[in-house]
């Protein structure tokens, strides 16, 4: 026999009478209890999800790296690059600059590089190529070069790239002259070493991305509608790795890391903590994440990205200034992540599965130069070269918060999923809401009063909840977005200024709205009102797209998880008809605000989906957007 | 829009499905491992054509995995290229759905046309787990369009069409043996839904042994000729092994959204042949305790079989999940007495998106293992099962709240004063 206070509890919860009735009674319970407290349910899910995301640059997270891949051993080697190749990389700098001096094209210039490389005995060659977009044409000459590794069948490679405009500002003209002379005269150096058991490529790529993509395009013969190129000449095996050097100054006093990938993709991080740690101990170069300082390395200054309007207090403290440093790497890495934008040429080698990184020589006065990143790159490669399978130990999915510090993907994924499944606890509410309508509730008072016993206040009766309207409004939308999305890439719609974009905004906005017609219920119907069975679906939908987005691009969900997240949740029509509109007009803003008030970046992704096949315009077009226009229209119907 | 007319709407809907199989689909679909197997896949189908016609037997390779029916068949009348594919499978869909609309003429008793009929044929037609293996060309499209004929022949009291039919479908897949019981019982009665009103089989058991008793005679004889035809047309008995043994040893673990694939990939090989006994006989046991619990009706026991079959069947793709979820227009009596079709959809609807995206994470983008794709195959799996659990429950309870409608039990309860405790 159990002892009393078990027998007790059990009685309690399995209830004295017949089991079955007991059942029933315990379900109903439950079902009451979940129908009472949803609402409360998902603003506490809510709460916890913004507040994590606000919590995900704090100290309460992060670990330290480390390396995972046994085989990498990074910074175990010699490394033997000298003044001598320093001389050699101040020379190719020269004939660089007399070459920028005296305005030589593009053409002149890869067949210039690739004529050095053939001086080396390595075999090189070119690529022209074009590209044809909405906004013209952009054409260029790649120069690259193969030295088939001695030990090996050459089955494998790595890349060891330079584009030829720097990464400053997105490839606003700077020119990588440094980064191309590196790659020189590393390629002279590295042919003296029989140790390589993978083909060296070397890539001088003409442009900042556009040379890059394809030249990767022709290597691995993939066609693009819009891209002209000339097929390659020389090939190598399958590239696991690749490293691109950025050096846009006259020195560099940090080594800033570069990672994100189109689309949103990472690379393996065993590269970027090898990287570090090699950066670190062999060249004695600091490693930054992206151009960011760190603040602990300035501790007397008070950095710029600490906001001015705190106190003086705050601004000092030293939580403060982590915060708000990780912060600013964070909030970098989701501006890139978020867009599936390439933070450098290096991620456009990420779509085919290559692990990848730009190094980024942050210009300064000093102290370090061709000797420093000669010798990183060298250690580097010698670690690389030891691989013996793709890197695959280490994470894919984490946020580098700082230079050695980055949190695990169970760190900060929970939160746009919470926000997501807020947002289904709200959809399922609502689904359920629709089908039972409270009837009576005066009459059942005054009963009351009469007889002066329990009579149930009010009369639940069930609707029919017809969800053919909701999902015609639904799809309908949707096609909607891909009629917008089709009209963006006319030529000359996005740069055609505001006039255009205003007739465009209004003219989906209006759309959108008449979309209410195909739901609008006839006068006295039984049925459930439609607007409830819209926000239920629209709720869902959004919800499974961000639960389902946040493992491919966790940026993207946690954007959208701010963007849709308590904004959905909040629709709803009203009585009047110029609240309604006023409703409908704001989320209006919301779907399509990107037209109005960001027509360079609108027009910028839309760049990137034609020449890199980012697929950020066509997501925001078809999903996003018809996603905040049906919340809209819930707010246009009758309540 | 429900109540267009089936004359229009058929054919409407077949030219649309036509049009989308001559688009460029097909070439990016036919790869899919969530749309086809290895038992299914086009591109297998057309390197063992390749075989064929260069004298090389294709079933001495583990490529080719197809019915030898098949190859006979478009190795010598159908030459199979983009025309004659984009015809024939969309032919096969379209004849699946007219199968499907006269069961559920057959079921109702009607013999005019309703305007449920052009619902029925676009649930199936516009079902995206039946339209998109078959723009990916998986013969599983075919299996499907024969195990529907063979209903259709059974509503009829067909029975030489039925079990023909059925052995053609047994033959392309072995797994579809398993429906012969209730074919059986749905051919010994009628497809009427006496789903509100359960009585016991008109039969006694020894009246059903003695009357399909022939039946099952006659279906082994098709079984034999069929199996002997194809013998004779592939040139030997390798394809036994290859196709019908692939089914039971599972010698290919191309990932799929079943659940076979992971468990034997992670498998012990000394545990292999026990493990794949257990799973093969978990399956047989479904169709009697189906049949018995649903003897009133036999259609439904296919039906919830059907769901069964779809989730734990070894080489499942989503063309046997649509096979299931398109047949659920056939029984709106029951969708009243369904407790999770909202969360159940919703679950459909997440993993539908996870299996492709975690696919694509593991062998697109590299970021991903193959526990991702088996984690998503799980949320498959339970898609599923509360799909046929849904299914199950909604028939019996129908049961019993069509006894407690008529008065049988009691007569005290009001009809919606009922509920049904879950034992």
């Amino acid at each position: 026999m159990p002892p009393r206070i078990l027998r007790n509890i059990l009685a309690k919860l399995k209830g004295r009478g017949d089991k079955n009735l007991t059942r029933i009674q315990r379900r109903r319970a439950l079902a009451d209890l979940a129908w009472r407290t949803y609402p409360r349910l998902q603003l506490l899910l809510f709460a916890i999800g913004y507040a994590w995301l606000l919590t995900i640059p704090s100290t309460l997270h992060g670990q330290r790296t480390y390396i995972d891949e046994n085989a990498l051993q990074p910074g175990q080697v010699n490394t033997y690059w000298n003044w001598a190749d320093v001389h050699r990389a101040d020379r190719y700098l020269e004939q660089l600059e007399s070459m920028r001096d005296r305005n030589a094209s593009s053409h002149e210039t890869a067949t210039f590089i690739s004529n050095e490389f053939r001086k080396l005995g390595i075999p090189a060659s070119t690529q022209d190529y074009a590209f044809s977009t909405t906004s013209g044409t952009v054409s260029g000459t790649n120069a690259y070069a193969v030295l088939s590794s001695p030990r090996a069948s050459g089955t494998e490679a790595m890349v060891i790239s330079a584009s030829r405009l720097s990464l400053t500002g997105e490839g606003d003209g700077t020119l990588n002259l440094r980064g191309i002379a590196t790659v020189l005269s590393l390629a002279a150096y590295l042919k003296g070493y029989s140790l390589w058991a993978k083909d060296l490529v070397f890539v001088v790529s003409d442009g900042y991305l556009d040379g890059m993509q394809a030249w990767i395009s022709s290597y691995h013969g993939v066609t693009q509608g819009n891209l002209v190129a000339e097929p390659l000449q020389l090939s190598s095996g399958v590239i696991w790795t690749a490293l691109n050097i950025d050096y846009p100054g006259h020195s560099f006093s940090h080594l800033g890391v570069f990672f994100e990938g189109l689309n949103g993709r990472l690379p393996n991080q065993d590269l970027i903590n090898s990287f570090q740690v090699i950066s670190r101990f062999t060249g004695g170069v600091p490693v930054l994440v992206y151009d960011h300082f760190d603040q602990s390395e300035f501790p007397d200054r008070v950095p710029d990205f600490v906001p001015k309007w705190l106190p003086q207090g705050m601004r000092r403290n030293e939580a403060t200034q982590e915060y708000a440093y990780r912060a600013q790497n964070v909030m970098r890495h989701i501006g890139y992540q978020a867009r599936g934008r390439a933070s450098g040429v290096h991620g456009l080698l990420h779509q085919f599965r290559i692990d990848a990184i730009t190094l980024f020589a942050v210009p300064a006065q000093g102290p370090h130069g061709f000797h420093a990143i000669g010798r990183v790159v060298e250690s580097t490669l010698r670690t690389l070269n030891n691989l013996l399978e793709r890197l695959h130990a280490s994470f894919f999915f984490y946020l580098l918060v700082g230079p050695a510090t980055f949190m695990k993907i169970g760190a900060f994924l929970p939160a746009p999923v919470l926000v997501g499944t807020a947002m289904l606890v709200g959809g399922m509410g609502a689904w359920a809401a629709a089908r039972w309508a409270r009837q009576g509730r005066a009459q059942g008072q005054a009963e009351k009063r009469e007889e002066g016993r329990d009579v149930p206040a009010a009369r639940w009766i069930e609707r029919p909840r017809p969800v053919a309207p909701a999902l015609s409004v639904i799809v309908y939308t949707h096609a909607l977005g891909i009629a917008l999305f089709c009209l963006c890439t006319w030529p000359g719609i996005l740069a055609g200024g505001n006039i255009v974009a205003t007739l465009l905004f209004a003219s989906v906005a209006l759309a959108a709205g008449g979309g209410s017609l195909l739901a609008r219920a006839p006068a006295g119907s039984t049925q459930a009102p439609s607007w409830m069975i819209l926000k239920s679906f629209n709720l869902c939908l959004a919800s499974t797209v961000i639960s389902v987005t946040s493992v491919l691009n966790f940026s993207l969900a946690a954007t959208l998880a701010v963007f849709m997240g308590l904004p959905l949740s909040l629709s709803a029509p009203s009585r009047s008809a110029a609240a309604r509109l006023t409703k409908f007009t704001l989320y209006a803003l919301l779907a399509l605000g990107w037209l109005l008030f960001v027509p360079g970046e609108a027009a910028q992704a839309l760049r990137n989906w034609e020449v890199l096949r980012v697929w950020f315009a066509p997501f925001v077009c078809i999903v996003y957007t018809p996603l905040v226009l049906q919340a809209g229209v819930v707010c246009l119907l009758s309540p | 829009m429900l109540s267009m007319n089936f004359d229009i709407a058929f054919p409407s809907l077949v030219a649309g499905r036509l049009a989308l199989a001559y688009l460029n689909l097909p070439d990016t679909l036919q790869h899919d491992h969530q749309l086809s197997t290895p038992l299914t896949s086009y591109p297998r189908l057309q390197e063992g054509l390749y075989l064929f016609h260069n004298g090389v037997d294709p079933y001495s390779g583990g490529l080719f995995r197809h019915s030898p029916l098949l190859l006979s068949l478009f190795s010598t009348v159908l030459p199979l290229n983009r025309h004659t594919a984009a015809l024939l499978w969309t032919a096969s869909d379209a004849l699946a759905a007219w199968a499907l609309v006269q069961i559920w003429r057959a079921r109702q008793q009607l013999t005019a046309k309703t305007p449920r009929d052009s619902l029925i044929a676009a649930a199936y037609l516009l079902n995206p787990y039946i339209l998109l293996p078959t723009l990916a060309r998986s013969t599983a499209t075919f299996e499907n369009a024969l195990l529907l004929l063979a209903v259709m022949f059974a509503c009829r009291g067909k029975a030489a069409a039925t079990l023909l039919t059925l052995a053609v479908a047994t033959h392309l897949s072995l797994t579809s043996a398993l429906y012969l019981l209730p074919l059986v019982l749905l051919l010994l009665t009628t497809p009427v839904s006496h789903l509100a009103s359960p009585r016991p089989y008109p039969y006694a058991l020894q009246d059903i042994v003695k009357r399909a008793g022939p039946f099952m005679v006659e279906y082994t004889v098709y079984m034999l000729v069929l199996a002997g035809a194809a013998t004779l047309a592939s040139g030997g008995w390798g394809w036994v092994g290859k196709t019908w043994g692939a089914v039971l040893t599972l010698p290919d673990l191309t990932p799929n959204v079943g659940l076979w694939w992971y468990f034997f990939t992670e498998m012990f090989d000394h545990f292999r042949p026990f493990f794949l006994m257990v799973f093969s006989i978990h399956l047989a046991i479904y169709p009697l305790p189906l049949s018995i619990k649903f003897q009133h009706d036999p259609l439904y026991a296919l039906y919830a079989l059907t769901g069964v079959l779809a989730t734990f069947k070894p080489y499942p793709s989503l063309a046997d999940a649509g096979l299931f979820v398109s047949m659920a227009a056939l029984f709106p009596e029951t969708y009243a007495h369904m407790r999770t079709p909202f969360p159940t959809a919703l679950v459909h609807l997440h993993c539908s998106l996870l299996l492709p995206l975690f696919h694509h994470l593991w062998l697109g983008a590299g970021t991903g293992n193959a526990n991702f794709y088996y984690a998503s195959t799980l949320v498959w799996g339970v898609a599923m099962g509360l799909g046929v659990a849904d299914a199950v429950w909604a028939g019996l309870v129908a049961g019993i709240k069509g006894a407690a409608k008529k008065g049988d039990a009691a007569g005290a309860c009001a009809w919606d004063g009922w509920e049904v405790a879950q034992e």
